[in-house]
């Protein structure tokens, strides 16, 4: 059997070669702790500073707004806790769209048990916040509001500079988690007036474990994790030099070829929507052009999501189910539901995200396989009349 | 590993065994829904009790489809009796091993679909012949159909049927819509209970729907009769004309000689009823309808143990059910409220209540809150504790009166049953707690009884049972309905 075929890059991207190789130092030979005073914290300090600039050049911040984290996930939940905790006892209200990664819904949940009011903004069926309807949810004891730049389900872009603008004409703190978004969209935060804004390394073909937060200079941020002062006392603990040498090296890839990679892909996922067209009713989730170069979203009717995943995966192609972190749950997403699928249509979807490394042969396999695959499944389900 | 998938379920995924439907099939049975995330589909062709043909399909996740196509294999071309003795573990076996956490409940679901469809398949032969009793009686062979319930008494009947070298297939009911644990996705949490208990002890098990029988001869009896004034036994009722019968089809169907419930009871020559060894779980009182020739093939194991031993039984082999509770009064009633049950389904207006003399002593809001004997909420105050002697739904009246207006020396029965000669009886039980009263009967007309009792009873009330045993009250002679005085 030929080599299993990777089309699930949203849950994680393979490691690029040039980053791993940028890591390799930092994880043999003369390792040192970069807060140590010597030639050997130096040199730790030096990987460090160097991922911060690489980071940096990659959303148009300045070094000293990025500290590094353990991933996407900490991220959001200490610009969230973070936010909100250090705005003062006026500003009990939070501002959230419908379509966040869990991570930010979950954490947007856990404010209001402690006694924050969230607002939850709605989506329109492709999975659009509405700019107006946004606007309308502000208020003056908003503290803050998050919206994904782009969602991580169904790939649909959102219009977060519009929204971090009207938030920054308030004076509401507006965080963006841009952990799909990050290297496939241009993102510019000296222009759209965002407070803080996630990112993670192993979606951009850097190590898993390792994330920044973007804060702009003069927002204040309440840490989550307390201990030796690190990252300016946000993000106590001895950084993850390797981890953050692989993000550096990544963000940098990122930014020199985001151009390649995305016209690349965008040909990749335009053949995958067209050739998936021709099965009937398979339906593409998301919006059709504000959708993020590798995210191709399908209901497939009458079949259930993780046995089509795994009939999939027999046959040598690996693709997710819906989002990644819901399947093994069995709770219809958050998101899908949100976007007006029912419950059944809503595990009947799969996640299909190429890569800079996927060819057009790879693609032509996958399309075979995957009419198979549907097929095969409907025939034995009794909720499809073919 | 327990949370991903062993290569057997992956196999069948890809290469499932019998997948389809039947054209026209004997049977179909379908479990779950969308709520539940899976659906699975069976259908059978049987013929002469042999599954020629079995196709599943199924909606959901890979345990469900991989779950079903090994059930499919395991049961093809099987004897029915077989194939309704697979079970959860058969098919984890066949599967290679446990289903990964969170999953376990795909073998539930197929199961459940293919036991509805052998159900279907029984219900499409069954008709209307629950009516009637089944067959001629069959004695001497050792193969029993057993009534469960899921309860610990129908299991260690089960049991002790197997254990003294009986071909055993087991049954369990439906027979309402109340069961506890009711859930729109599988079969009600009773019947996946009975299943499993059937299963663990090796045994087939089916299901039979007699909902709409139970419906006719039991619950519109039950509500029917107290509009009219009388007070209905519901056990009865389902023993004259619903559980016996049906298990009885089901014998003849798989060519089984006896039937088997976990009655507290004997069967003695003739046929008739004794009491059993533990007196203080007699049932003989509402057994008396059963009629003679399906009572010839029957047999009540527990008649020959005390309660604390069959739970001791139960303990001691491993039952799970031998923690559960005792089943309630009427099954169909769970929360034991049968005047809200009955306001619901009766029409019933305000009237008088009145004395003997038709004084009016006050009101009451419907006939159908009455029984006689009853003391308790009559609503009119007196010196001395008034009691209801009578209920007239057609004037609508609540007759009251003292204690001692209610004594009777004389009931009056009809409908009998009859296992013994008449003259054998010699004394009579009107309630199922009672004390058997010696008497003489008397048949005053066709098919009309009396009975002249030595000393006054007070409290018979028309609709309950009158059941005569010998003189030693050890034996059953017949029994019958109390009609009006």
């Amino acid at each position: 059997m030929t080599d299993p075929v990777y089309l699930d890059n949203a849950a994680t991207t393979p490691l690029d070669p040039r980053v791993l190789e940028s890591m390799l130092p930092h994880l043999g030979g003369r390792r040192g702790n970069p807060s140590s005073l010597h030639a050997f914290g130096g040199a730790a300090r030096e990987g460090l500073e160097e991922a911060r600039d690489r980071v940096a050049s990659l959303i148009g911040a300045s070094p000293e707004e990025i500290l590094f984290t353990s991933g996407g996930t900490e991220s959001d939940v200490l610009a969230i806790l973070g936010l909100a905790r250090s705005a003062g006892p006026q500003k009990r209200h939070a501002v959230v769209s419908c379509v966040e990664h869990a991570a930010v819904r979950e954490t947007a949940e856990r404010l209001h048990s402690e006694g924050f009011e969230v607002c939850w903004i709605g989506v329109d069926a492709d999975g659009l916040v509405d700019p107006a309807e946004f606007a309308d949810a502000l208020r003056p004891d908003t503290a803050l509001a998050a919206v994904v730049w782009a969602n991580n389900e169904v790939g649909t872009v959102e219009p977060v500079p519009e929204l971090a603008e009207i938030c920054a004409e308030k004076g509401i703190l507006f965080h963006a988690d841009a952990v799909q978004a990050a290297g496939r969209v241009p993102i510019d935060v000296s222009e759209a007036h965002i407070s803080t804004l996630a990112l993670s390394g192993h979606k951009l073909y850097g190590p898993q474990g390792i994330g920044a937060l973007y804060v702009r200079n003069g927002v204040s941020l309440e840490p989550i994790i307390y201990g030796g002062g690190q990252e300016k006392g946000l993000r106590s603990g001895t950084q993850n030099v390797a981890g953050i040498a692989g993000l550096g090296t990544a963000a940098r890839l990122a930014r020199e070829e985001m151009e390649d990679r995305t016209t690349h892909e965008r040909a990749l996922r335009d053949r995958i929507m067209a050739g998936t067209a021709e099965i009937p009713d398979v339906f593409v989730n998301g919006h059709r052009e504000r959708r993020l170069s590798n995210n191709v979203h399908l209901t497939v009717k009458g079949i259930e999501a993780e046995s089509l995943v795994l009939f999939l995966d027999s046959l040598g192609y690996a693709i997710g189910s819906g989002s990644a972190c819901s399947s093994g749950r069995h709770k219809a997403s958050p998101v899908l539901v949100a976007m007006g699928l029912s419950e059944r249509e809503a595990f009947s979807v799969v996640r299909i995200t190429v890569g800079k490394e996927n060819t057009s042969e790879e693609v032509e396999g996958f399309l075979g396989a995957f009419s198979t695959a549907v097929a095969q499944l409907r025939e034995i389900s009794p909720l499809y009349a073919g | 590993m327990s949370d991903s998938y062993r290569p057997q379920v992956v196999d069948h995924l890809v290469r499932p065994r019998n997948a389809g439907e039947i054209g026209d099939p004997s049977g179909r049975g379908e479990s779950g829904d969308a709520a539940c995330g899976d659906v699975a589909c069976f259908t059978v062709g049987i013929s002469e009790n042999v599954l020629e043909q079995v196709r599943y399909k199924v909606y959901g996740c890979a345990a469900c489809i991989a779950a079903g196509s090994a059930l499919a294999e395991l049961v093809d071309g099987r004897d029915l009796l077989d194939a309704a003795r697979v079970s959860k573990a058969d098919l984890e076996d066949a599967l290679g091993g446990p289903m990964p956490v969170g999953k376990e409940h795909a073998l539930t679901l197929v199961l459940d679909a293919l036991h509805k469809a052998f159900e279907d398949h029984w219900n499409r032969k069954a008709d209307e012949m629950f009516l009637e009793a089944q067959g001629g009686p069959r004695t001497g062979g050792k193969s029993v159909v057993a009534a469960m319930s899921g309860g610990v008494d129908s299991a260690v009947t089960a049991l002790l049927l197997k254990e003294a070298g009986y071909d055993v297939a087991t049954v369990t009911f439906r027979l309402h819509d109340g069961e506890r644990g009711s859930r729109s996705c599988c079969s009600p949490d009773t019947v996946l209970f009975a299943r499993e208990t059937a299963h663990r002890m090796g045994l087939p098990h089916f299901t039979l729907n007699l909902k709409e029988l139970f419906d006719r001869r039991v619950m519109q009896d039950f509500v029917g009769s107290y509009s009219e004034g009388r007070t209905p036994n519901p056990c009865v009722a389902c023993n004259a004309h619903v559980k016996f019968h049906a298990s009885s089809f089901l014998a003849d169907e798989l060519g089984f000689h006896h039937v088997a419930t976990g009655h507290y009871a004997r069967v003695e020559e003739g046929p008739t009823l004794a009491r059993p060894v533990d007196e203080s779980k007699d049932q003989t009182y509402v057994l008396w309808p059963v009629p003679r020739d399906l009572l010839s093939r029957t047999i009540f194991p527990l008649g020959d143990y005390r309660k604390t031993e069959v739970r001791a039984i139960a303990e001691e082999r491993g039952l799970a059910v031998a923690y559960t509770p005792e089943s309630q009064d009427i099954c169909f009633i769970p929360d034991g409220d049968y005047r809200t049950f009955l306001r619901k389904r009766a029409a019933t207006e305000p009237g008088d209540v009145v004395d003997r003399e038709g004084r009016v002593l006050g009101r009451h809001a419907g006939v159908v809150d009455f029984t006689v004997g009853q003391r308790r909420g009559i609503g009119v105050s007196a010196p001395t504790p008034l009691y209801v002697s009578e209920v007239r739904p057609r004037k609508g009246q609540v007759v009251v009166g003292r204690k001692q207006d209610l004594e009777v020396r004389e009931v009056r029965v009809r409908d009998l049953n009859w296992f013994l000669d008449t003259e054998e009886a010699s004394c009579v039980q009107v309630r199922y707690n009672g004390s058997p009263v010696s008497c003489t009967v008397e048949e005053e007309s066709e098919g009309a009884w009396v009975a002249h009792l030595d000393e006054p009873v007070i409290g018979v009330a028309p609709g309950q049972s009158a059941v005569f045993y010998t003189g030693d009250g050890e034996r059953v002679v017949g029994g019958g309905v109390v009609g009006g005085s």
